[in-house]
């Protein structure tokens, strides 16, 4: 996973405009809550920082001189914009990260190394496996269905609805209470 | 119940609720807005949510083992006797409880006996199978293969061969590709998986794609395959992840063969597979020849001309097909 780390500074000099504009301010203040918002949507946690980080190079490339109301909203409608474009290239990336994966094996020493996933993106055992399906089997009947329709199959809300015969509003409040037991039960 | 525990319980509720309503298809402005403001109300909110969202990516990345697991244990429990003592849900002490809901959609397709088709291509024979499911599959040459549609599962079995699959997108059936020691597990997804004497290669072109030991008593991890990447299992395990112009895998179906420093007799295997006439190598030290390029599969006598003037080789006939020595 290309993992860019903290946050990058800017190219430019310090005192670059947007570097003290209400846009830059509030996005320092509330970028852990972009991070988690982002978090719903991405595969991990590392993921939505690398969108957070894409956030902020955008950001940082505004001009400071416009006047910009309601900064929050306009950081959550683009942090959202960039969940789309990421969900739309998942492929593209993909590939990029492969070659990106072939440069560093090479580096390590010329030996043929396996790749690694990232480092929050682990595969679990066999015994873990085992728990987390017990887990889900010991849902009750409809929240253990709408779990595996929308989550594990990847259903969206709207198709596990139809599937169920029951409406969306339905299917979410399945989720919600599975999320609820599941988390309670299987979290360390 | 202390009015700390109180207060999580209720965070945990609150963040379950948000995470829910963040897979909404169209997530407002208002709900983002919304959301923030939780999030600042307290410590606690952003806490429970971060613990929910482990647990939430943790399905995410293992979503594939986790339905296996449990097609797994409801086959297992349906097989047992007496089963109305255990459609009863809720968690139980040690074994799986099964939820009844999943048992009625589940029972039919296990007691209906699914049928399994089996394909098998000889020399330089290339077979294109379209599957019930809208599925294909395009089977190369000495290749063995066996399909099992299901009403929640689509089984193919692997032998000794090579096959692109091209697989017809349903959620509700995975399409799993059981080959040597290794699962291949896809939803809608193209990639080729060639196993030849125990050494497996899988390619994927299309979608993700994922390979993991067919069993818990099988040395090795499991695999997420994206376009572009490709995956060798030796026969003694060893496993190997490189970045891939999936084309050059494929390129099988159209005639031509691709090799990037791979040793003659490497050809020679494919070639043989190929063609009637077959090849021996006279001397072992020619068979270790590096060879790049590509190999265009139209009549053995220009194949091995144009191999002859590359390479210091030269052939004559024998009595199977072809021999080649020193030059």
């Amino acid at each position: 996973m290309f993992n860019r780390g903290n946050v990058l500074a800017p190219s430019g000099p310090l005192e670059s405009p947007a570097a003290d504009g209400p846009l830059l301010r509030t996005f320092l203040e509330k970028r852990e809550n972009l991070l988690l918002f982002l978090a719903a949507r991405t595969r991990s946690l590392s993921t939505a920082e690398d969108l957070v980080q894409d956030l902020y190079v955008k950001i940082a490339g505004l001009d400071a001189g416009a006047d910009v109301r309601a900064p929050l909203a306009l950081l959550y409608r683009m942090a959202s914009n960039l969940l789309i474009d990421h969900v739309r290239s998942a492929q593209r990336s993909s590939r990029r990260n492969a070659e990106w994966r072939l440069d560093t094996r090479v580096v390590q020493g010329g030996e043929d190394v396996v790749d690694e996933p990232a480092a929050d993106e682990v595969v679990a055992s066999k015994q873990r496996v085992r728990l987390l399906a017990e887990a889900v089997a010991a849902l009750p009947p409809k929240m253990g269905q709408a779990f595996r329709l929308h989550k594990l199959e990847g259903m969206s809300q709207a198709q596990t609805a139809q599937a169920m015969g029951v409406s969306t509003k339905m299917v979410e409040q399945h989720i919600q209470a599975a999320v609820r037991h599941l988390t309670q039960k299987l979290r360390t | 119940m202390t009015y700390v525990a109180a207060h999580e319980e209720q965070a945990m509720a609150e963040a379950s609720a948000w995470l829910a309503r963040l897979q909404r298809d169209e997530v407002s402005e208002a709900d983002s807005l919304e959301f923030d403001a939780w999030l600042s109300a307290g410590p606690g909110n952003a806490a429970a949510y971060r613990q929910a969202l482990v647990v939430w990516h943790e399905f995410e990345v293992n979503a594939g083992d986790v339905i296996d697991e449990l097609a797994a244990e409801q086959r297992r429990v349906a097989l047992r006797p007496a089963p109305s003592r255990r459609w009863m849900f809720g968690a139980g002490a040690g074994g799986l409880a099964l939820a009844a809901g999943l048992a009625v959609a589940v029972l039919p397709g296990i007691l209906a006996q699914p049928t399994t088709q089996t394909y098998v291509t000889g020399k330089g024979q290339h077979q294109h199978i379209t599957l019930a499911d809208g599925s294909v599959v395009d089977l190369n040459a000495e290749s063995r293969l066996s399909v099992t549609l299901a009403r929640s599962e689509r089984r193919v079995v692997l032998g000794d061969g090579e096959a692109i699959f091209d697989v017809a997108h349903d959620k509700q059936r995975p399409f799993t590709v059981a080959a040597t020691s290794r699962v291949v597990r896809v939803v809608g997804t193209q990639f080729d998986v060639r196993n030849r004497q125990g050494d497996l290669t899988v390619t994927v072109a299309r979608g993700k794609v994922q390979v993991r030991p067919v069993d818990a008593a099988t040395s090795g991890r499991a695999f997420l395959l994206s376009p572009g990447q490709r995956l060798d299992v030796a026969q003694d395990g060893a496993e190997a992840l490189r970045a891939v112009d999936p084309a050059e895998a494929f390129s099988w179906r159209s005639g031509r063969l691709v090799y990037r420093n791979q040793p003659l007799s490497d050809v020679v295997a494919d070639l043989n597979r190929q063609f009637v006439d077959q090849i021996e190598i006279g001397d072992p030290e020619l068979a270790k020849i590096p060879i790049t390029g590509v190999i265009v599969l139209d009549d053995p006598r220009a194949v091995m001309s144009r191999l002859t003037l590359m390479l210091p080789i030269r052939t004559v006939p024998s009595d199977r097909g072809l021999l080649l020595l020193r030059k």
